[in-house]
Parts: C-alpha cells; structure tokens; sequence
C-alpha cells in the first residue's frame, strides 16, 4: 500500500463516515499480492529484502497451507493474489491439480534437482524442511529416556499421551509425516497404518498447524513430537529445552515452494519474485536471518549449525507424484482408521 | 370551552379477532350506541362483554371488522388513532418512563407544535386542574400511583381533546383513592363538558359517575339508561341480575290491564301498578330489591319460612323460602322493629309499585 | 377480549408518506436480508447438492451416515447442552447475587468487569490460559497440585472453557430481566410464609422464564458455533461439528462435505429455537407498563445463602481474573514458560508489523458498528411490535447467520460474492457485511425482549397524543429500546474486534484483521506478539464499550439504566 493510501485510510478512518463501498475501490492494486504459506517471521524480512532489491512491495498474508489452498480454490474465478509463497510441496501438487497456478518455469530451475520442480513448471521449490523428532529435555530425564531414534522408540508406553502432532486434514507437516511412514513401511500401507494406530495411544492431542505442538512440548505439557526443523529449532531459539533427534529409519522432506496464481494482474512483477525466491539471491539470506530452512537452490550452502544437526539425519525421498496422486486416499484411511480410532 | 362537545354515534359496530385456538372470536356484535355530546357515558360489564374492545374502537387502537363510528357527524372510522383528537387514559396510566411530569403531559402539545409558552402555560393548568401543581420536575418513577393515574389523567387532558375516553382508570387503586378519584374524573368532566366514554366492571363506580350507562354483555349492549332507570326497571334478568342483588319472584299472570296487573305467586294474589301489557297464564318473573321488601302482619302477604339471616347492625339480610323459591330481604334498621328468626314464619310485604315484570324465557322447572 | 387475540399496532388509515418511508424501508431491508443472508446460504447449498447441475444426494448421505461425523453431532450437542444449561446457571448466579443479594459497590464492579472479559475477549485467550494451566504440566495441574497425569484436552476443559467464555452472556441477558421484576412479588411470598428460597423459585424464577430460555439459546447457539475452543482444547478424541466442518474445508479442501456438516448444526439450532419461541410466546410477562415499580429490594436472600452467592462469584472472578493475569503476563515476557525477561518487544512488534491489521480492523469495527445497531432495533422492532406478511420469516431469516457456524457463513460469502456482479472479497463491505449481518441478532433479541416487556398501550397512548407512528417510534419507542441500540452497537464493535470464524475466509490482501493476525500468531506459538494483540482488542473494547455506557447513561431516564453494553 502506498503512503498517499495509507495517509487517505486515516483521514478516512478518523472520520469514519465514508461509505464503506467507496474504499474498497479507492485503495490502489498497486503492489504485488502474495499469500504466504511460512509464518510472517519467515516470510516478512524475506520479502522487504525482495523489495530492498527490485522495489516492488509485496503485499502478503499469511494463511496455513489448507487455508491457502481453499481459497486460491475459492477464488479461482476472482483471483486476489499474484503468487502463492512458501508451504510444503504437496499443498503446491494440490493446487496444481486443481488448476490454480499458471505455468512458469524460474531460471533457476535448470540446477535444481527434479523433487523440487513441477514437471509442468506450475512450482519450484526454494527450501527444503526436513522432519525430525522434538522432545522436551525435562521429560526424557523424568522418564529416563533417550531422544528417540528410531519410529518404534514413539510407541514406548512411557509417551502414552504425551506426544502432539499435526492433524493430516490441516496441515503439510502430518502429510510428510504420513508418507514418511508409509515409505520406511516400504509403502506397505497396513504396516505403516498398523504402527500409526498404535503411535495413536501416546497422541495427547492432533493439532491444527504443523508448529502447533511446538510449544507445549517445550513447556513440557507434551513430550514430544513430530516437527519440521524449521519449527523444532525455532522453539530451541525462544528458549525452550528440547531435543532434536532422527529416526534411524529415516525420515522425510517437503519442499518449500513458490508458484504463480493463475490469473495474476502482475505476471511480470510475480515471475521476478519467483526468479528472485528460486536463486541464491533469497535463499543466502535464510541463515543469516536464522531461518532454519535448508536451501532448495544447490548453489546456496546450509547453515553450518543446521548441517551439523543434519548429519546424522537419514532423509529420505518421498515420491511426490506417488504422494500426490494418493494424498486424498491416504488422509481419508487416516482420519477413519486412526485420527478417529481413538 | 372553546369548541362545543361533539356527539359519538356508533352504528353497527363489529369485531371479530382470530384467536389461535377457538378460531373467529366476535368480541363485538353490531353495536349501536349514541353519546350524546358532553355526556359522561359508562360501558359496564364483566371482563369479555366486549367493552374495552368498543372503546378501543372509538379511539382507533383497533379496526372494526364492520360498521362506523361518528364522531360530531364525522366518519371516522377509518381515521387513524393519532388524527381522532381524543383523549385516553389507559388502566396501566401508559405514561412514559422516560419523561418528567412535565414532558409526559407535554407530549401531545409539542406533537401538534404547540409554542414554548403555550406548551408551559396548558401543562401547569393541566397539573394544576389534576392537583399536581409543582410535579413537572419529577420523573414518574418517582410518583405514587394515585399521582401517575392524576399525570395519565392530565396528558390526556392537555390536548384539549374532542372526546375523552377511560379504560378502567381505577382498577390500579387501592378503595379509598378510587373513590376520590371517581369523584375527581366526574368533577373535571363537568367543567370541561367533553364528551365522555368510560370503561368499567364496577357498578357502583359506574352509578357514581356517569349519566348514562350502557350495560354490555356478549358483545352487545344489554340496556342503556341512567343508573336509575338500570336498577329499578331492567329490561332483562342479566341487567337485573348485574346490578345490585335482586329477586327474581317467580309467578303467573292472572290478569293484566293498563295500570294494573295481578299475579299469583305460590297462591299469594300480589297486584302490581304496571303499565306493561302481560297476557294472562303467562309465566313472568317480577324483579324485586331486597330493600323493597318488608315483613307484614301475620296473615298478610306471601307466606314463607326463613332459612337465613345475618345481622349487620345497620340492617339485617334474611333469606325467606317461599314454596320453591327463596326471596331475600333487607330489613333497614332492624333495631327499629323485631328480628326474625330461623325457622320462623314470616310474610313478605310485596310493593304494589316501582317493580319490573319479565317475560320467562324459558319455562320455569 | 383475550389479549393475545388483539391486533397489533394496526394504525388503520389511508397511504401517508410515513408509509410510503415505511414500504421503501421495507423493501431495501428485504433485500439486504436476501442478499447478505439468503443468497449466500443458497450458493452454498447449490455447492452442497448439486453435482454439475444435477442434484447428488450422494455425499449428503455418506457425510450422514458417517458414524464419525455422528459421533461429532452428538459431541456438539451435548457440549451445547452441557454449556447452555450451566451458562445459564452461573449468569443467574451472578445476576441474582448483582441484583439482589447486597453486594458491594466495589464487589460489584469487580464482578461486572470480570464478566465483561470474556465477553470482549478474542478468541483463543480462556483456551490457551487452560492449556497453560491445566495438563500434565499445568500452572494449576502440576505447580499447584503436583498433578503429572492429567490431560487438558477433551470434553471437560472444552466445556469449561466454553462456559467461562459464554456464561457471561447469560448474565448479560438475565440481569436487566431481574432488575425489573419487582421484588413487591417476592416480599409477597415471602409475606405469605414461604422461605426466601420458596419466593425465588415459585415467584422469581417463573417470572424470568423467558429470560433463562433466551439466555440458554444464546448460549446453545454460541457453543454450536464455537470452533476457536474445540480447535485447542477439545483433543482428538472429541471431535465437535465445527471444527470438523472448519477441518474439512480449510484442510480438506472439501467445501461439499464442510458445508453438509455444518449444515447439521442447523437441526439442533433450528430446534431450539423453535421450541424456545413457542415456550416464550405463550406467556406474556409485561413488567414494564408505565407504571413504574419502586426501586427493587436488594436483600432477597437469607444472609447464609447470600454468603454462598458471593462465595461463588468471587471464585468465578478470580479463575477469570486469573486468566486474564496469564494473558498479560505472556504478553510481556520473551517466551512464556522459556524465558520470563520482561519486554515491550512483543508490543513494539504488533505496532509495526501488525499496524495494518489494528487499523483495518478499527475501520471496520467503527463503520459496521452503527450500521448493526441500527439495523438491530430497526429488524427487532419490526419483529417484536408490528405484524406485516413475512415477519416470522424475516424473524428467522435474521437469525440464520447468527445461528450457523462462522465457518459456513464465511464459506458462504466467499462462494456468493467471489464473482461478478456482486464481487466483493477484497473489499471492507464484505468484512462489515458479514459482522452486521451475523452479529446484530443480539440487537435483534435485545429489543424484542426490553419490548415485550413494555406494553402496547405506550403506542397507544403516544397516538392518541396525536402522534404518528413515525414520531411514537421516535420519541417514545427509541428511548425506550435506546439501551437495546447501545448493546447493538456494543456487540457488533466487540464481535468487529474479536470474532474469527466466518470473517477468516473473507479477509483478504486489503483488509486484514487483528484476530486473524492472533490465530496465526497462535498457531504457529507466537504467543507473545499473540497476547499482546489480545491484551490491546480488550482495551479498545474496554475503552470503546465505556464510552458507549456513558452515552447511554446520559441518554436515558434512571429508570430505565438496568442495561450495559456487553454482549
């Protein structure tokens, strides 16, 4: 929003008289429009950095990935952004199937690795986020625990009701973790439904947001969990005791992505913050903004610190248009066989 | 008075409600009535007779399902409430709680945009005629209910109004104030000789303060006429019956000619001055006050046995069994002459005069 | 005449402008009811049932059949029953003990700002302070009590949560109801040999029937609706029907089968309803007559039970006391539970990054809040005092986006004014739209309420003043239903500053809002900048909220100043 706008909404707003109808038309489209999938932490220094660097202002809002996602859907016919910014890979093969994003490949795209690229060019990534396992020092010590290490290590009775996760109907992060689940089960898929119903026992609660658990399992009112990196050492940097562990099994990855809504007013502005997101120029400055993401770009080199945690890590792939052609199916066995079971 | 009191006719007057329940209610049947102008008229009956529903009418709360209601000649049936000019005041008083004294006995003038002055000077003449003079400050939260009924009295009154209409003023009072202010409505219709409908349920209310009044039953007006003529000629055992307590002596008709008509009632021959016009062998019931009966010699009058009595100081009641029927009797200053007791033969002095013959209706059992 | 056969303030009489004014207003009040309530409910139920332009009853029925989401209608209503009824009780607690039991001045006012806390609150606050407080590692649960094995979520702390955020609408409902009983009715039981107790339940308590009725749907309405609390704290294991609704869109992106759960909730809430409306409309209870009542008696209770009331007040105030202190104190620590440094930081940030929202959001808050309380008392006197063709079906029509799940209307409005020619997401009109049409029944039952209470003959007797309808309206209808326009005014501004369900679906680039800005702040546990953003809505609604209350003091007659601005 310009100055000149602004300046007018409050004369407008000390006076608070106007019609309503009138304002909606007087404030100016004169900026690029984003929804943003990563918190505004994230996202904010992100994109004035962008605007540092092209000025153009972009003008975003933060929604969860299901809430971008339905109203993208929703506004399909009346587009109100021009780019769909940050969110895991799976909310972006959503979309893509439901028509949302308009075609553009990045230049950057040619160095990228083929998970973090849209055959169709509908997105490409600019992060990656593994999966770890969060749980609150005090906790561990209280039970004489060690961080766990492996899948099975969750279904120690000694976690009944004390982990939180994300809820599969919401959130990216519980879709990522589903697959992960189903590909260390070799996608055997009533093995990986026979452990996450028994995991079922120790979840005290499922929550909305992917980072949502974070904190009560930093006070310890959990005491643990499933989380991206970003958010587990987020949760380490405002003070909370936890540990950061990995399955020896493995654990997957979601792609951070960017995408261009069909139908944007702003193409050309739009395809520069994608060109701008998909290169060096934004992924070097995640660590020095300790933004725990690791760069999607292979030009950008992680976080040290992030690296060392990272190093014994055993990521593995999860095949996105496997996951994405059975997301529907798999969240619908999981709602009715183990959200539910309970 | 600047404008002469006006005359209210009502001419066939209908009101039918839909009730939920018991479907089309005629609460109003094809009244007529006239009120002559300046005249203190009472509509009397019990609850449900139609009464309120007729004045409601007349000040154009509710819509007559048919018939007209003149006003001076003027049809106003169709004119609503606010454009009649009348003056109401409500059995609740319906003043406004959020108004002083002053502003709710204004209110009708600075509706009609009357001037400052005109407004202070016509609210301390109304408040003044009502007895409240010096309350305008008040707020009516803060009055007691013989002084709100006296505000609700005086905004109806400010307005100088074409006709002044009460719906049960009174009943909100306890029985000393309701009898002072009957006399103050009576005394203030007087002076303003506007014309007047008054709703009660209480008779002697009534007979205290109207000239005429219309006694009203299932939506029609039973009888009309001054308290007098109500209570010693009514024209029918209800209007008997409603006012006072009466005896309804029943007998048959063994002549009957101008001026003169004799009964025979359980073998007594009582001879009555009427001029009603009976055919002998038919059965009537003559309507008889208590008060108007007296204790005769022995062998004089009709026989009976008294059953009751109770003694009042001032008078005494008797209740006497003649044959099949029981007649009762007021004995005035009974410390006069001698009681009666139970059990006792007694024989009635019936009166030669001043008494009402009804047809029966429907053949005695 | 029966008194319930009368007709209504039936002005017979030729056209006069008034009427014509009458039939333009009528018209225009129509069509914004269709546009803003009906018309988007059908889009949405186009999207529902029909299937390319055929009619499919198929996924209505599986969504019915579900034992899961059966399972969710059955939480929802008892958690709704179980929320009404104790709302309830404890609003009449605190209305009794306010209205009668001899409080003092100070104890008083404690309780009347303890209650309106809740009230003003945005969502989230009462469910996070319980998960800080209750649980294995709870404030209460643990520091307290040494209780380590104890879960927060579920139906209890839902249910309690629900009640300390809704009773005091009830209380709000109750209170002015008991204020204008005489308590000449109770003394005269009490005359008449029975107890205290026996005068509040034989006389009292049927006397404030309709009341307890109204306050008990409002309360049943609130909680069906509620997806904030469940969300938090209800678990996994109890899921409710808005927030499974809530979770099928937003996360499903199932608009089809969110739509028919939460069209569920219309069964239960159409119920109520209709049998509150039947229960109340049989008993007439005029206590307002223009014949004002002495000032009521203020010790109708033993001082035993009196002892026991405010006991009981008292502790409802400091639980809710106590919550809010958590809140305040998060919002001025780093890191709640982490790092307990004191710091402006989380303040400075919603100044900054967060002004748009606070400025959007008092933008909107201060144009819908006129309109709503206008159109509050206008819809409910139309409603309570005339008889027109339509009037149950405006009735009920006004309600509907009050009583559905904000999600749905939310959901509506998006679907409904998405294209042309009515595009209007991304503007302020859909926002201000959405709060006046959803959050002004609380007018509309306000002044259907204070005007069965005031009797018919105050028409009357303004019209046979000579006055007009218009001008009977203007002089004595409004003053007398003036405290119902205030908390009109009150609630759209409170709800404009803190109601998040249906509104999260239509803010947009534009215009954003503060509770959207907490919800994101919650979800992603930013709970600093998200208490700070809480601790400043309540002060501009306390700010605001006491204004209004001045205004209405000045405004109306001493007898009338029963009434305060809340909900």
């Amino acid at each position: 929003m310009t100055k000149a706008a602004k300046l007018q909404r409050r004369g407008v707003l000390l006076g608070a008289v106007a019609s309503p109808f009138v304002i909606g038309s007087a404030r100016a489209a004169d900026s690029l429009k984003a929804y943003s999938i990563w918190p505004e932490n994230y996202a904010r220094p992100m994109l004035e950095a962008f605007e540092k660097a092209t000025g153009i202002h972009v003008n975003f809002i933060r929604f969860s990935s299901g809430e971008a996602l339905a109203r993208l859907i929703a506004e399909k016919g009346n587009p109100q952004v021009d780019v769909l910014f940050g969110g895991p890979v799976e909310t972006f093969t959503a979309g893509e199937d439901q028509g949302i994003f308009d075609a553009y490949t990045p230049p950057s795209a040619a160095d990228l690795p083929g998970r973090f690229k849209s055959t169709k060019g509908m997105w490409t990534a600019i992060a990656d986020d593994p999966l770890v396992f969060m749980t609150n020092t005090a906790f561990l010590k209280d039970h004489g625990l060690k961080p766990p290490t492996s899948w099975n290590d969750l279904l120690n009775p000694a976690y009944k009701d004390m982990l939180q996760m994300a809820d599969a109907r919401t959130s990216g992060t519980a879709v990522t973790r589903i697959f992960s689940i189903l590909q260390v089960n070799n996608r055997n898929e009533d093995a990986a439904f026979g452990y996450m119903k028994k995991l079922r026992k120790n979840v005290q609660a499922y929550t909305k947001s992917g980072g949502g658990g974070t904190v009560p399992v930093g006070l310890g009112q959990a005491g643990g969990g499933i989380f991206f990196i970003v958010d587990a050492l987020f949760t380490r940097q405002k003070g909370y005791n936890v540990e950061i562990s990995f399955p020896k099994e493995g654990i997957g990855s979601a792609a951070e992505c960017i995408g261009l809504v069909k139908g944007s007013k702003n193409t050309a502005a739009a395809k520069k913050l994608i060109d701008w997101a998909t290169s060096p120029a934004m992924q070097s400055l995640l660590a020095p903004a300790k933004i725990n993401f690791l760069p999607a770009n292979p030009k950008v080199a992680a976080d040290p610190n992030l690296a060392a945690i990272l190093k014994s890590a055993n990521i593995i792939a999860i095949d996105d248009k496997w996951a994405g052609e059975n997301r529907k199916r798999i969240v619908d066995r999981w709602v009715a066989e183990v959200l539910n079971a309970g | 008075m600047p404008e002469p009191s006006l005359e209210i006719r009502l001419a066939g007057l209908t009101a039918v409600f839909h009730h939920e329940r018991r479907g089309d209610v005629t609460a109003v049947k094809e009244l007529d009535l006239d009120v002559r102008p300046g005249e203190f008229l009472t509509l009397l009956g019990a609850s449900g007779c139609g009464k309120t529903t007729t004045l409601r009418m007349i000040a154009g709360f509710q819509q007559p399902s048919a018939g007209r209601i003149l006003f001076g000649g003027e049809d106003v049936t169709n004119l609503p409430a606010n454009r009649r000019d009348i003056g109401f005041v409500f059995q609740n008083y319906a003043l406004f709680p959020h108004l002083s004294v002053f502003e709710n006995v204004a209110y009708g003038l600075r509706v009609k945009r009357k001037s400052a002055a005109e407004i202070a000077a016509r609210v301390a003449e109304g408040l003044l005629q009502v007895g409240l003079h010096g309350f305008g400050d008040r707020m009516i939260s803060e009055l007691s209910g013989g002084q709100q009924q006296r505000v609700a009295l005086a905004r109806a009154i400010a307005i100088k109004p074409r006709v002044l209409l009460f719906d049960e003023p009174l009943s909100n009072l306890d029985a000393q104030l309701r009898v002072q202010m009957r006399t103050e409505i009576a005394r203030l219709q007087a002076e303003l000789a506007i014309t007047t409908v008054y709703v009660t349920h209480d008779q002697e209310e009534a007979m205290a303060i109207s000239h005429r009044i219309a006694i009203m039953d299932g939506g029609r007006i039973a009888q009309i006429g001054t308290a007098e003529d109500l209570y010693q000629r009514p024209e029918s055992r209800f209007v008997a019956g409603f006012l006072g307590s009466t005896n309804l002596i029943r007998g048959t008709v063994v002549g009957s000619e101008p001026g003169n008509t004799v009964l025979d009632v359980a073998g007594y021959r009582w001879e009555i001055a009427t001029d009603q016009r009976l055919l002998p062998g038919q059965m009537v019931e003559a309507v008889v006050r208590p008060e108007a009966l007296g204790f005769g010699d022995v062998g004089s009058g009709l026989a009976g046995t008294v059953e009751s009595r109770v003694y009042l100081g001032a008078k005494a009641e008797y209740g006497v069994r003649c044959n099949d029927q029981v007649v009762h009797v007021v004995q005035a200053n009974p410390v006069a002459s001698r009681l009666y007791g139970i059990g006792e033969t007694v024989y009635l002095d019936l009166p030669a005069s001043g008494v009402q013959v009804l047809a029966v209706e429907s053949p005695a059992p | 005449m029966p008194a319930d056969a009368a007709p209504a303030f039936a002005t017979p009489g030729a056209l006069g402008p008034g009427r014509l004014i009458g039939a333009g207003g009528m018209l225009g009040l129509w069509l914004l009811l269709l546009l803003f309530i009906v018309y988007p409910l059908a889009m949405l139920l186009v999207r529902a049932f029909y299937d390319g332009g055929h009619l499919a009853l198929g996924p209505l029925l599986s969504t019915i059949e579900s034992p899961n989401n059966l399972r969710a209608l059955r939480n929802s209503l008892l958690l709704a029953l179980l929320v009404g009824v104790a709302g309830t009780v404890i609003g009449l607690v605190f209305a009794f003990t306010a209205e009668r039991a001899n409080l003092g001045r100070r104890a008083g006012r404690l309780i009347d700002f303890a209650t309106l806390l809740p009230l003003i609150s945005p969502p989230f606050t009462t469910s996070i302070a319980f998960v800080f407080s209750f649980g294995p590692r709870g404030l209460i649960t643990y520091d307290l009590f040494g209780i380590g094995n104890i879960q927060v979520y579920g139906l209890t702390s839902t249910f309690a949560a629900e009640t300390i955020t809704y009773f005091p609408i009830a209380y709000l409902a109750l209170r002015p109801m008991l204020a204008s009983i005489s308590s000449s009715f109770e003394e005269a039981s009490f005359s008449l040999g029975g107890s205290r107790w026996h005068a509040f339940r034989t006389v009292t308590l049927p006397l404030i029937i309709p009341a307890l009725a109204n306050a008990f749907l409002l309360l049943f309405g609130c909680s069906l609706a509620d997806f904030a609390t469940p969300l938090i704290l209800a678990g996994s294991d109890f899921p409710v029907l808005p927030t499974e609704a809530y979770l099928q869109i937003t996360g499903m992106f199932d608009l089809r089968s969110g739509a028919i759960l939460s069209l569920l909730l219309l069964v239960p809430a159409g119920l109520v309803y209709y049998v509150q409306d039947r229960f109340v409309a049989g008993r007439s209870y005029v206590t307002v007559t223009g014949k004002a009542a002495t000032a009521s008696r203020r010790d109708a209770v033993s001082p035993m039970a009196r002892i026991v009331l405010v006991l009981a007040c008292i502790l409802m105030t400091t639980v809710i006391l106590y919550f809010y202190a958590l809140l305040f104190y998060a919002s001025i620590v780093m890191a709640f539970g982490a790092n307990s440094t004191l710091t402006l930081q989380h303040y400075r940030v919603i100044f900054t990054e967060g002004l748009p929202a606070i400025e959007d959001t008092l933008f909107i808050a201060l144009i819908g809040m006129p309109l709503g309380g206008l159109y509050g008392i206008v819809v409910g006197y139309l409603v309570g005092r005339t008889r027109f063709t339509g009037r149950k079906a405006m009735e009920v029509i006004s309600m509907l986006n009050y009583a559905l799940p904000g999600t749905i209307v939310g959901i509506a409005y998006l679907l409904a004014f998405n294209d042309k020619p009515l595009a209007l997401t991304g503007t302020a009109t859909i926002l201000i739209a959405c709060y006046v049409f959803r959050y002004s029944p609380t007018g509309i039952r306000t002044t259907i309420a204070l005007l069965q209470q005031i009797d018919r003959s105050m028409e009357e007797a303004s019209a046979s003043l000579g006055a007009n309808t218009v001008t009977t309206f203007r002089r004595v209808m409004l003053p007398l239903i003036l405290p119902a326009f205030f908390a009109g005014l009150g609630v759209v501004f409170i709800r404009s500053m803190t109601a998040i369900s249906a509104t999260i679906f239509l803010v947009s680039i534009n215009w954003t809002l503060i509770t959207v800005k907490i919800l994101e702040n919650m979800t992603e546990v930013a709970l600093g900048p998200a208490a700070a953003f809480s601790v400043f809505v309540i002060v501009v609604v306390l700010v605001v909220t006491g204004l209004l209350n001045l205004a209405l003091k000045r405004l109306t007659a001493p007898s009338l100043r029963v009434s305060r601005i809340g909900t």
